[in-house]
């Protein structure tokens, strides 16, 4: 098996739309939620969220759209894309600055791109509501592409003319960690030297508010309290949005070229609840043993780990589930490893928070720092003998996991290496 | 063409209300002033003189800011996805809204044939006065054309062309190797005259192939068309390896058995070489007694003859 590197990212996030401002707001705890003004209405009931800034993407018309003046999208480019296609070819534009690679080493049969997202709710709404109104052949042609789940994956790969392997991740909240697992398997078994690696989701009224439904949003009204993961007070997650790149090299790759390594993927591991179709396992059966798979296959045991970003969205049941399954591995242990929830910072970014906690590892891993877990009052006594850590310590971990669970109970554990 | 649509090609005109305004104003609000004020008057009075611009605003609205310039040549030869850069799916948004500001519809079929400019506004104007559309311009790449042509090389002086109800253009690059160059003349290649002639002819023979002579369904036999004559050849330009000739020839009178065409070579925007007119014969294949396969050989359009009247 061949090593694998990160050496590029891209964010467009909700705690900011570079690698540089996203750092500092990991080191300095600084959230990204606000009062959603389209959730300012006596009907809706959640008002929190955490909106991608400096871009508008609220009408149905891409024409109208308004993003930084670095990128420059022409209208063929803007037509098949959500908003969270437009947050991704930016991201993406970072991330081949961000490691250095020009076209001749991207566009080739050697570099592929896994991607997730679940669609564009917003567009497929409008487009379907159209199609009902004014009759199917008045529906835009690029209307399907730019809104089925996929549209991440059909958009950048004929944008950036990628050659090799290519597809798209469902698995809901753990779809892009996914991604970037399998983007790890085609790099280390050989078929690929080089892979993208994409979360995005538009984070608007209708991708977050349908969660209104099942009860997972938190309530608060306060938007530097609403994501408090592991504290007893939780009431549910902060919805976002954004896109987050992620450059994945082979060891040829970083030998040949030379670029900046943030870390070493060392392997991953998944495994599925079998439980019920929206609630993690209560014991979090599914979690513990991917945890296990992953420490496996990247010949790591549990006391070499430093660090774990943990999947804690602020939901009762998750949260208390995943620190079961990482004290059922990690045992009793008060002083390893850290553990924290970004989502506390960022909310949670749905099919997009694999890749872009990801990202957050491969940061703290070369900025050296372990970002703390915000916005804990009250610990919940049920997260009792964990190191979840309430501020962010300046040390650099060596050993890094990152934990995704979606619907349907299905887990996924990356696990990052230093890289010397 | 009708000046008031309900009067003279019976378009029946509905009331353009508020609500009509205010959703064509929407529809439009990336177009141009003036095709906004075209496209209400024509939703007003159904005069179809407004049609040319109301198309040409929409289809400028979708061609990148950098390509628009093309668009004020008012040149109805533009191809839409060679010059303008405008590809199907763009070709459909453009059908939508044109379908949405007409208050029409149009299917995919009719659809697949319009290749240049001038394609859709005919297209559109015989669509709203329910005139019957025209064959499109037919573009054929080198292999189409020496399928179709009696006449094959070394001796054919046609690359691409299109053909369509009013005449028909060709390309021809000369590379150097054409076999003639090596003696005409000594060190110096220079395309002789007579086979700017010939390249002329050889293009008014696709017309006569490819082009709508006759009644439909009426088909010209090759095997029929020969030089008969022409009038008023002047040469302007050297043309030497290198130059691509822009050949075009327009048909003057068609009647079998004569079909006489003007035509006239240009490289680049400099005139290289007209003729008034050049007169081939011509008869359908239905008037042609089968002969044996081997009876008589594809012909040439008679380049002897053609080369003696040039230098006449």
């Amino acid at each position: 098996m061949r090593k694998v590197y990160i050496t590029g990212v891209g964010f467009i996030t909700s705690i900011g739309n570079d690698a540089i401002a996203v750092t500092e707001s990991l080191r300095e705890l600084r959230h990204g939620m606000v009062q959603y003004p389209p959730f300012q209405k006596p009907e809706v009931p959640v008002k929190v969220a955490a909106p991608i800034k400096d871009f508008q993407t609220a009408t149905t018309d891409a024409e109208d759209w308004i993003f930084p003046a670095r990128y420059n999208i022409r209208r063929e480019t803007l037509r098949g894309m959500a908003p969270h296609g437009i947050y991704a070819y930016c991201a993406m534009l970072q991330a081949v600055e961000d490691a250095k690679l020009t076209e001749a080493d991207w566009s080739n049969p050697d570099t592929g791109l896994y991607a997730a997202s679940a669609g564009s709710p917003f567009l497929l709404g409008y487009h379907l509501e159209r199609m009902r109104k004014l009759g199917v052949m008045r529906c835009p042609p690029l209307g399907i592409v730019a809104s089925i789940s996929g549209t991440v994956n059909f958009n950048l790969v004929s944008q950036f003319k990628i050659k090799g392997a290519s597809t798209g991740f469902s698995s809901a909240c753990a779809s892009s960690a996914h991604a970037l697992g399998f983007a790890y398997d085609e790099i280390a078994r050989g078929r690929q030297n080089r892979m993208f690696v994409i979360g995005a989701e538009d984070g608007n009224v209708e991708s977050i508010l349908p969660f209104a439904g099942m009860r997972a949003l938190s309530l608060q009204t306060d938007p530097a309290i609403a994501s408090r993961p592991f504290d007893v007070a939780r009431d549910g997650f902060v919805g976002t949005g954004g896109a987050t790149v992620l450059v994945l090299e082979s060891e040829e790759e970083v030998q040949r070229r030379g670029p900046k390594v943030y870390c070493e993927v060392a392997g991953w591991g998944q495994a599925s609840d079998g439980y019920n179709v929206a609630i993690s396992h209560p014991e979090g059966h599914g979690l513990r043993l991917a945890i296990t798979n992953a420490l496996k296959y990247s010949d790591t045991t549990a006391e070499q780990v430093d660090y774990v970003n943990a999947h804690a969205t602020s939901t009762p049941i998750g949260d208390i589930s995943e620190a079961r399954a990482l004290k059922s591995i990690f045992g009793q242990s008060p002083t390893r490893p850290a553990v924290s929830s970004t989502k506390a910072l960022t909310g949670h970014g749905l099919s997009l928070a694999g890749a872009m906690e990801a990202g957050f590892c491969a940061l703290a891993m070369k900025e050296g720092f372990m970002p703390g877990s915000a916005h804990i009052t009250k610990l919940d006594p049920a997260c009792e003998g964990l190191n979840i850590i309430r501020a962010t310590l300046p040390h650099r971990p060596n050993v890094v996991l990152s934990n995704s669970s979606g619907f349907g109970g299905a887990n996924v554990v990356l696990v990052f290496k230093g890289a010397n | 063409m009708a000046h008031v649509a309900n009067n003279s090609s019976g378009i029946p005109l509905k009331t353009f209300t508020a609500d009509d305004d205010a959703n064509l104003r929407e529809a439009l609000k990336r177009c141009s002033a003036a095709t906004y004020e075209a496209a209400a008057q024509f939703r007003k009075t159904g005069n179809t003189e407004h049609l040319p611009a109301i198309v040409l605003g929409i289809i400028e609205r979708y061609v990148e800011p950098d390509l628009r310039a093309k668009l004020k040549d008012t040149d109805d030869d533009l191809r839409i996805i060679e010059d303008l850069g405008i590809d199907s799916l763009t070709m459909m948004e453009i059908v939508i809204l044109v379908e949405d500001v007409l208050q029409m519809t149009i299917n995919n079929e009719e659809l697949r044939h319009l290749r240049t400019v001038g394609d859709v506004k005919t297209f559109i104007e015989c669509k709203v006065s329910g005139l019957p559309l025209p064959k499109p311009t037919k573009f054929m790449p080198i292999e189409q054309i020496m399928s179709v042509m009696p006449i094959q090389p070394p001796f054919l002086f046609l690359g691409e062309a299109s053909v369509n109800a009013h005449g028909a253009n060709a390309k021809y690059k000369i590379s150097g190797q054409e076999f003639f160059l090596q003696g005409h003349f000594k060190d110096n290649p220079v395309l002789p005259a007579s086979i700017m002639l010939e390249a002329l002819g050889q293009l008014a023979v696709l017309f006569l192939l490819e082009g709508q002579v006759g009644e439909a369904g009426r088909v010209v036999d090759h095997r029929t068309i020969f030089f008969t004559s022409c009038e008023g050849v002047r040469c302007h330009r050297v043309c030497k390896p290198g130059d691509v000739l822009s050949l075009s020839i327009k048909p003057k009178r068609l009647k079998s058995p004569l079909a006489t065409f003007e035509g006239q070579i240009r490289v680049g925007q400099e005139k290289a070489a007209i003729a008034e007119e050049i007169t081939l014969t011509f008869a359908f294949a239905e008037e042609v007694a089968q002969p044996a396969p081997e009876a008589q050989p594809a012909p040439a359009t008679t380049a002897g003859q053609s080369q003696a009247a040039v230098n006449a």
